[in-house]
């Protein structure tokens, strides 16, 4: 494979300073980009304390037992739907307008456009979790948003939610792929390839999980759809611009290539393929004809090849640069969340088939899987390109270094705390059902695994807090930040 | 394989149109596109009694709520009065309409989230909650969007009809830890509301052969908006009561209390419902 012409890219270290930014200046709209940021930060701070508080239901310490808007059952819609939407969609379109006008040396479609966006988009944020709590979620995992509209009629009852995202998911595609369609007489880099295929997933997985179950597809072909839903959503969305956007920043900041180019290749062309298959494997042993339940298995089993190859690549890329991990804190997060990455990656072959699904499917094991991947791995990966960002974007340097690195241990450890409990619960659950003991004895049995739930929630909250003051406190606080000294631990 | 045209058309609609074949299109195709799905009027030809006794136990709830409540009556109504009809046309809008509206509250307090509806071939599940699930009995308008959730922090809900008495659910959904001690499932102090009943206090004769105490009162059918039509009720069941009974008319007082609302009605005829309808075309197997 040709290498590609990345601005920004080489060993020299030249273009890591002022000069480069200067030249890219009027390409980056830098507000959008920070208020993306601090709008992503605000509802990961909402989506995680909505799940502390949610997880204290176990405990029987629930606070909002009387209210209703605030029940158990509605507060954890909103804590999935606002890491999703309002978090995970902010931090990487943020990303995406500074990374798409440096990978193309084009501006985005509009800034104009790029503020409605910005707007519209956080109003309807806001909009799904207020029509989650009255009581309008639809019936989708992960695409809870409401559709305005009574199950499964056309009675409207709430703001058509899902059919605004579908526009705002379209504009998203306008302003992105323009930039792109521009520079597309040269062969593009990888991150472009990813990015480009992952908006387009969007709007069609959007459309498909969020029409099709409600109004045409009943019981197990309306699973079935639900479970490609699930499935595209995190992998060809989430994982696309993930991956995009490490394809990025990482050779930036460790200042040399991909170790392959023919590595990422392989990556992104199988994940293209297989990952779209893997759906049905949300409702394993289930009445989905059995021979697209075996489909499903084969080719999340193959997803791990894709990923393997994936993440050889970016630990080859690192190879004698080793100490960057412990001196660089957005390389740190990015490479942790690479580990958490193969690790929920090799789970998945393992989950996936039917001797381990039947202990595992309908326990703790489930949530504490979903966790590592969308807070360990891509949440991580956000918080990484945030942290490389925020002085780039405000001029100044980091408030507090130790803040960060309190942070990072408290959110990692939270995290990995969280992930054993919620697997040891899982296969204990799986378990003794399996042992047909009585119901209430499970849940009895359960309860130290909540406890302990709770206060590795607790632990990941603070951290979030922590970094939400770090940012905050960056941005007011004048302090020139120095581009030729990337945030180094010994520094502070 | 790196231009746009590629990435876009075949990455990007190709693959995702391929997969959506394979695993949206083809497993409708052999399943439930060659049985239509059943429409909720369909699932509402037989009217339960545990619907009906919703009627007896919660009259003005039920009548508050369906639009054809006034035109129905349960066998006990039909044995005090010979002379009303039962209104079975009625029966089976009002049933349609508490299923649909069931399900919808179902899916708006998010039961979905905790309790699944499909019950799988292994880990002794058709021991612990019923026979396994066919798709045919999912080929139905309440499964749409479909239910089968992918968590059980609660217990399947898959065969939940029939297995306990509506008082039970009442019971349940005031306090879950009452009935099933342990319960992690929240209260739903919502689905009650406030109002006015009639109450007979127990004869203290009885109540001390009984060993109970003497100031036990049982309630009658009806939670009243207001004290005032309470008091009317209380008036009318005071001039009907049998002769043999009629020692009870000065033990009859109004007190407030709280009940169901309709929503909680529709709610429990849901749950009552689940599990229990056969697909027509599987009924000679059944």
């Amino acid at each position: 494979m040709t290498t590609v012409d990345l601005p920004l890219q080489g060993d020299d270290g030249a273009h890591d300073g002022a000069r480069d930014d200067a030249a890219a200046g009027d390409l980056v709209c830098v507000p959008l980009v920070k208020w993306h940021f601090a709008f992503a930060v605000t509802f990961m701070i909402t989506s995680m304390t909505a799940g502390f508080i949610v997880s204290l239901n176990f405990l029987g310490a629930y606070p909002f037992e009387d209210i209703r808007w605030l029940s158990y059952g509605r507060l954890r819609l909103v804590h999935t739907n606002e890491i999703a939407y309002g978090f995970l969609v902010n931090a990487f379109v943020g990303a995406l307008y500074y990374a798409i006008p440096r990978l193309t040396g084009r501006r985005v479609a509009s800034h104009g456009l790029g503020w409605v966006i910005f707007g519209v988009w956080q109003l309807l944020v806001l909009a799904t979790t207020v029509g989650q709590l009255l009581g309008y979620g639809q019936a989708v995992e992960w695409g809870e948003t409401p559709t305005g509209f009574r199950p499964g009629s056309w009675e409207l009852v709430y703001l058509p939610v899902d059919f605004l995202i579908e526009v705002g998911a379209v504009l998203l595609a306008i302003q992105f792929l323009t930039p792109i369609a521009k520079a597309m007489r040269k062969r593009m880099y990888v991150s472009l390839w990813y990015i480009s295929a992952g908006i387009v997933w969007l709007i069609l997985t959007y459309v498909m999980g969020n029409t099709l179950p409600e109004w045409t597809l009943a019981g197990a072909s309306g699973a079935a759809t639900v479970g490609l839903f699930i499935h595209d959503l995190v992998g060809l969305f989430v994982t696309p611009m993930g991956w995009g956007l490490m394809y990025f920043f990482v050779p930036i900041i460790l200042r040399r290539p991909i170790w392959s180019h023919a590595l990422s290749v392989i990556g992104f062309w199988a994940l293209a393929f297989f990952y779209p298959l893997n759906g049905v494997h949300h409702f394993l042993l289930s009445s989905i004809p059995m021979s697209v339940q075996y489909g499903a298995i084969i080719s999340t089993m193959a997803v791990e090849i894709v990923v393997t190859t994936v993440v050889v690549n970016f630990f080859a890329t690192m190879w004698g640069r080793g100490d960057a991990l412990r001196t660089n804190m957005p390389i740190r997060w990015f490479y942790t969340g690479m580990v958490f990455y193969f690790i929920t990656c090799l789970q998945c072959f393992f989950h996936t088939t039917l001797a381990v699904q039947e202990i595992i499917h309908f326990t703790d094991w489930v949530p504490g899987h979903a966790h590592l991947v969308m807070l360990g791995v891509f949440a991580f990966w956000c918080i990484g390109i945030m942290t490389w960002l925020w002085p780039r974007l405000t001029g100044n340097e980091w408030y507090s270094r130790r803040l960060h690195h309190w942070q990072y241990w408290l959110t990692m450890l939270g995290l990995f705390i969280m992930f054993v409990d919620l697997l040891a619960a899982g296969v204990m659950h799986g378990a003794m059902f399996k042992a047909l003991v009585p119901w209430m004895d499970i849940v009895e049995s359960l309860e130290p695994y909540w406890q302990v739930r709770t206060f590795s929630g607790g632990m990941i909250l603070a951290g979030t807090l922590l970094f939400a003051w770090n940012l905050f406190m960056t941005a007011i606080t004048p302090k020139p930040y120095d581009y030729r000294v990337d945030i180094v631990s010994e520094a502070a | 394989m790196d231009r746009m045209s590629s990435i876009i058309l075949v990455a990007g609609l190709g693959c995702f149109a391929f997969a959506f074949v394979l695993s949206g299109v083809y497993p409708w195709a052999i399943t439930d596109a060659k049985v239509p799905t059943a429409t909720i009027a369909e699932l509402a030809q037989d009217v339960p009694v545990e619907f009906k006794e919703l009627k007896d136990a919660y009259p003005v709830s039920f009548s508050e709520r369906y639009a054809r409540a006034g035109e129905v009556h349960t066998a006990r109504e039909l044995t005090l009065q010979p002379e009303l009809t039962p209104g079975d046309d009625a029966w089976r809008d009002n049933y349609a309409q508490a299923l649909r509206e069931g399900r919808d509250l179902y899916i708006s307090e998010v039961c979905w989230h905790c309790h699944s509806q499909y019950v799988r071939p292994v880990a002794n599940e058709a021991q612990r909650f019923g026979p396994v699930q066919l798709a045919d009995h999912d080929n139905n308008e309440l499964q749409r969007p479909q239910l089968w959730g992918t968590r059980r922090v609660g217990p399947d809900l898959t065969h939940e009809g029939r297995r306990r008495s509506n008082d039970w659910h009442v019971a349940h959904f005031w306090n879950p830890d009452d009935v099933s001690p342990g319960s992690v499932m929240p209260r739903y102090p919502w689905l009650f509301r406030q109002g006015w009943q009639v109450r007979r206090r127990i004869d203290p004769a009885k109540a001390d052969r009984a060993r109970l105490p003497a100031d036990r009162s049982y309630p009658y059918p009806g939670l009243w908006s207001s004290k005032a039509e309470a008091e009317a009720a209380l008036e009318d069941i005071r001039a009907n009561l049998p002769s043999s009974l009629a020692a009870d008319a000065e033990r009859l007082f109004v007190a407030e209390s709280s009940g169901p609302t309709g929503e909680a009605l529709s709610l429990i005829a849901y749950l009552q419902w689940l599990g229990t309808w056969t697909p027509p075309h599987l009924e000679e197997d059944a």
